[in-house]
């Protein structure tokens, strides 16, 4: 008896213990229902910033803010792209989330649409708001709610080796746009035994076609929220087929590449074994960096099928719907967002600042060099994309359109097999 | 030598070179200046050696903060999970109750459920006890975590363990807390150790749970410091990421170093023998 009492005694003490440890712990439930602050206030801001610069200009920005608003503190965090979306799920369902949530457009529609993000609009300035392009702030309006404030904006670009191009007597364009039929003109001239013309990291490469899809008008999709369908057709594939042409037909993309990530295949542009490559704007910050002694190069003008533009999806400051200080935080985005900080961050990490006097500041501090100013010339170019307003977008992107792409570019599918796995893909995915 | 010895080292050597090289890979790394990891072409040995990987580490990212922040949370919840685990293991394996194979069973399915499903609920009722973004939140969640692994291995051990050894205690007059402590807790020292071992590792690693739980730089552990390397788009930091991962693999090299002897010792000093 004795040993059957004390086997559910021992048996008996991790729970026990486990529970006598949350139950020390534990102190008064906490206040879900909190009205607005009164008296000062400190918000958390959650940066995301990467480059150290930026990282440092953020600091700058909230340290200044702190400065100039005793009543207001706002106490930043570092987070990271690569989790943010996970933490902000678990933030939002436990009313946790930072004051102020740095994220991107494609991310925090979802949130959004479930009414987790405050609508901005009553509280940003007639003089911020008129500094961004209405297009713009179409990409973060979510149900008829600005649900953030746009900040920086990415375009995909062709670096040249200016070198390798002029071996190959290829003429650096000049004009405002570069064609597609230029571009794999070019790729095919400067592609030799030792160099292929064009080098493109496609590891994920939806985001890449749907940001480049406007240049043909691809919309990808009608509707919006839970009511929108996909639309695959010939505008909508236009950007794969013809990278696929590059690399399969014309021979003058690297097939490799298309399976590596636009980091990876600096190295290879930087090494000499690409004429030109294609990716973010913010792939610039690498080249510069790594260059060797001699090594020229240059942004080429954007990319323009029938048009030039590209889908705009601005990294965003935010504010949950549940915090009691909405206003404040309002106004700390909107000091964010002065053409100084903004160019400042978009400096560091080598974006496109969301507003024009931002943009001129970046000019002005780095003299269009570096490519700076074509990739700020991008900035003219961007557009809504539909997929933005799509809910189950995301889900569509991970589970069908990535790997979909991925073996179309991989050569395994051809093309009409790849549009009727996007189409019905769809299908399994929205229900 | 014949050639079949000749063999069996050259196969020992290129096992050796297969496991080495991811270490050798990211020691070059750590050595290696932002710019020449840039360029193609570097070798896996760094052109001009540099330590500023490690400067930036240690005096711009709080290496060190993070790093103590993660052998708190890990040393915690080791010990939890062994004060726990050893006795509720001896009850489950040594004494034969209904109780035994409900607890067995719910052990195992508690391991079925995707960290995923129960991170949101978790996160909920820390809350509601004001442990999230706390160290001590973090520190029970990884003890409760790796309890049932522990469980597991130490019934295993215990199983392992003759029952004339304990009978023989009782003989002599010692009760069931006496044979356990004085008895089988030395005897169970291999066991011990591995099981702490492992739960102090799964802690040191642990992402996912910090990463919902924690919220303020100051208590963040070292994989969530690692992971700010990683930007958008597969940018990566890797100098700056291969100085951090490299220190923080120190700690656990030194662990395993310290434990080895005591862990490979205990398994060779039979109860029995003789």
């Amino acid at each position: 008896m004795q040993g059957r009492r004390l086997a559910v005694a021992m048996q008996g003490v991790a729970v026990l213990g486990a529970a006598a440890l949350l139950g020390a712990c534990a102190t008064t439930p906490i206040d879900d229902e909190q009205g607005p602050a009164t008296g000062p206030v400190t918000l958390t801001f959650q940066s995301l910033a990467f480059q150290e610069p930026s990282v440092a200009a953020t600091k700058k920005i909230v340290d200044d803010w702190n400065a100039a608003h005793p009543d207001i503190t706002v106490n930043l965090s570092q987070g990271s792209w690569d989790a943010v979306h996970d933490q902000l799920v678990t933030q939002f369902q436990g009313g946790t989330a930072p004051d102020v949530i740095h994220d991107e457009s494609a991310d925090i529609a979802g949130f959004a649409r479930q009414g987790y993000l405050a609508d901005l609009a009553p509280h940003i300035p007639a003089a911020t708001r008129a500094a961004v392009p209405q297009g713009v702030w179409d990409a973060v309006t979510v149900d008829g709610k600005t649900v953030a404030a746009p900040t920086l904006l990415q375009t995909y670009v062709v670096f040249a080796n200016t070198a390798l191009l002029q071996q190959a007597g290829v003429a650096l364009p000049t004009g405002p746009t570069l064609t597609w039929d230029a571009l794999a003109a070019a790729a095919k001239q400067a592609t030799t035994p030792s160099a292929k013309g064009l080098g493109w990291g496609l590891r994920q490469p939806t985001a890449t076609v749907v940001g480049l899809g406007p240049n043909f008008d691809a919309k990808f999709f009608t509707g919006s929220g839970d009511t929108a369908d996909v639309v695959i057709g010939d505008a909508e594939l236009e950007v794969p087929r013809r990278i696929h042409q590059m690399a399969f037909t014309d021979g003058s993309l690297d097939p490799t590449s298309l399976t590596q990530s636009g980091t990876d295949v600096v190295k290879a542009f930087l090494g000499g074994r690409y004429a030109m490559i294609v990716a973010g704007s913010f792939i610039a910050q690498q080249i510069k960096e790594g260059a060797p002694p001699g090594f020229s190069w240059t942004v080429l003008p954007p990319l323009a099928g029938t048009s030039a533009n590209q889908a705009a999806n601005p990294q965003t400051l935010s504010v949950p719907a549940d915090s009691p200080n909405v206003a404040q935080a309002a106004a700390f985005i909107d000091h964010y967002m002065q053409a100084q900080n903004l160019a400042a961050v978009a400096q560091g990490e080598w974006l496109i600042p969301t507003s024009a006097a931002a943009r001129d500041a970046v000019t002005t501090a780095t003299g269009g060099k570096d490519g700076w100013g074509a990739t700020l010339a991008g900035a003219d170019n961007l557009v809504t994309a539909p997929f933005q307003t799509v809910t189950k977008y995301p889900q569509w992107k991970d589970q069908i359109a990535t790997p979909a792409l991925q073996r179309y570019l991989a050569n395994q599918i051809d093309l009409p097999t790849l549009r009727t796995q996007l189409a019905d893909g769809w299908k399994q995915v929205a229900g | 030598m014949t050639a079949r010895r000749a063999g069996q080292y050259v196969a020992l050597l290129a096992y050796l070179v297969f496991l080495a090289f991811p270490l050798l890979w990211l020691l070059s790394t750590a050595f290696t200046t932002p710019a020449e990891l840039a360029r193609a072409g570097s070798g896996l040995l760094p052109g001009a050696p540099t330590l500023d990987n490690f400067v930036d580490v240690l005096q711009r990212r709080n290496l060190a903060g993070a790093a103590w922040n993660s052998a708190r949370v890990a040393l915690g919840a080791t010990v939890l999970v062994l004060v726990m685990a050893l006795p509720a293991a001896y009850g489950l394996a040594c004494f034969r109750t209904r109780l035994k194979v409900v607890a067995n069973g719910w052990v195992l399915v508690s391991q079925v459920f995707p960290v995923i499903l129960v991170v949101i609920p978790l996160f909920l009722i820390l809350r509601q006890v004001r442990l999230n973004d706390s160290l001590v939140g973090l520190t029970v969640v990884h003890a409760v975590y790796a309890l049932p692994f522990a469980l597991w291995m130490l019934q295993g051990y215990i199983a392992a363990i003759p029952r004339d050894v304990e009978e023989a205690g009782v003989m002599d007059g010692a009760g069931r807390w006496r044979v356990l402590w004085s008895i089988m807790a030395p005897l169970l020292a291999p066991g011990l150790v591995a099981t702490a071992m492992f739960t102090l590792i799964s802690s040191w690693n642990e992402f996912f749970f910090a990463l919902v739980l924690i919220q303020s730089d100051t208590k963040e552990t070292l994989p969530l410091m690692l992971a700010r390397f990683v930007g958008a788009e597969g940018q990566v930091q890797l100098g700056a990421l291969a100085a951090g991962a490299l220190l923080a693999i120190v700690p656990s090299l030194l662990f395993f170093a310290a434990v080895q002897r005591r862990l490979t010792s205990g398994l060779l000093s039979g109860a029995v023998k003789g």
